[in-house]
């Protein structure tokens, strides 16, 4: 897949670009620990194939979490509501 | 009414009605953009949140307490469907990142940006329900898996492979139609 693949230049528990590929989403949600956390990053950072899926991915996340919430009028809730609680729940 | 439930009254409607718009976005999120019953979740939330408002601790965040029992209001009835099958064929789903087709044409992602409100949340909320729910925990309230896990009581695994697969299916979506809305070619 990569240079990388091979190991070549890394340390030896250089982790491969499908294993990367494979925790990207617990990687960039700083879910994986140590030192799984470490062996993503140090492949990352030299892998020039998963670098930038990686920013595609966290451009990505980003973008869910600034667009997925949103405020809905609630209209005629409101009424439905205030009915409630003016009968005393 | 006597005057210590007016008073418990005009401190409720004062403190928790302004997030009822709020309160109705999440819910349309978890419930998939069903309207009647998004509807019917906040009302019960509502409901649930009157009769236990002695235990809100008058200054704390009240939007965060509300978000907190829609939420498992929610869980709770989902959790009862849960042994139903999969309302998805989990291995159909493609899960090929949009990277490796978009890497030539817009490797940064632009066209996220170019996307209008409305799509993304029509994207969110079009997802599968097994989907859709550690989806909008996750990504829209920003829970860490562990705590995902225990409110769905699955297996942390099933956290990480759903919302793995939800992510990518999300953002296929949301390429497909930026190609077919032109905004990337």
């Amino acid at each position: 897949m990569s240079e990388t693949d091979t190991g070549k230049g890394g340390p030896e528990e250089m982790i491969s670009c499908q294993e990367a590929l494979e925790k990207v989403y617990e990687y960039l949600d700083g879910e994986l620990g140590s030192p799984d956390q470490e062996k993503v990053r140090e492949h990352v950072k030299i892998c020039r194939n998963c670098y930038p899926l990686f920013d595609f991915e966290r451009a990505f996340l980003d973008f869910v979490r600034e667009k997925g919430f949103a405020e809905e009028a609630s209209g005629e809730l409101l009424e439905r509501v205030h009915a409630i609680v003016r009968e005393g729940g | 009414m006597t005057a210590p439930d007016e008073q418990r009254t005009q401190e409720f409607e004062s403190e928790a009605l302004p997030h009822l718009d709020a309160l109705y976005g999440l819910g349309l999120r978890l419930t998939g953009g069903d309207e009647s019953a998004a509807q019917d979740l906040v009302q019960e939330t509502m409901l649930r949140a009157y009769r236990a408002w002695d235990s809100f601790e008058l200054g704390s965040n009240c939007r965060s307490w509300l978000m907190t029992i829609l939420r498992n209001t929610f869980i709770n009835d989902y959790r009862k469907t849960k042994s139903r099958p999969p309302s998805v064929d989990y291995d159909e789903i493609a899960e090929r990142p949009v990277f490796m087709d978009a890497k030539t044409t817009d490797p940064e992602g632009k066209f996220f940006a170019r996307l209008i409100d409305r799509e993304v949340i029509t994207a969110i909320e079009g997802l599968p329900i097994d989907f859709r729910i550690p989806l909008v925990l996750a990504d829209v309230e920003g829970l860490g898996y562990q705590d995902i896990a225990d409110l769905l009581e699955v297996p942390v695994g099933t956290v990480k492979s759903r919302l793995f697969r939800a992510r990518r299916r999300l953002q296929r979506v949301l390429y497909e139609y930026a190609i077919e809305m032109g905004y990337i070619r």
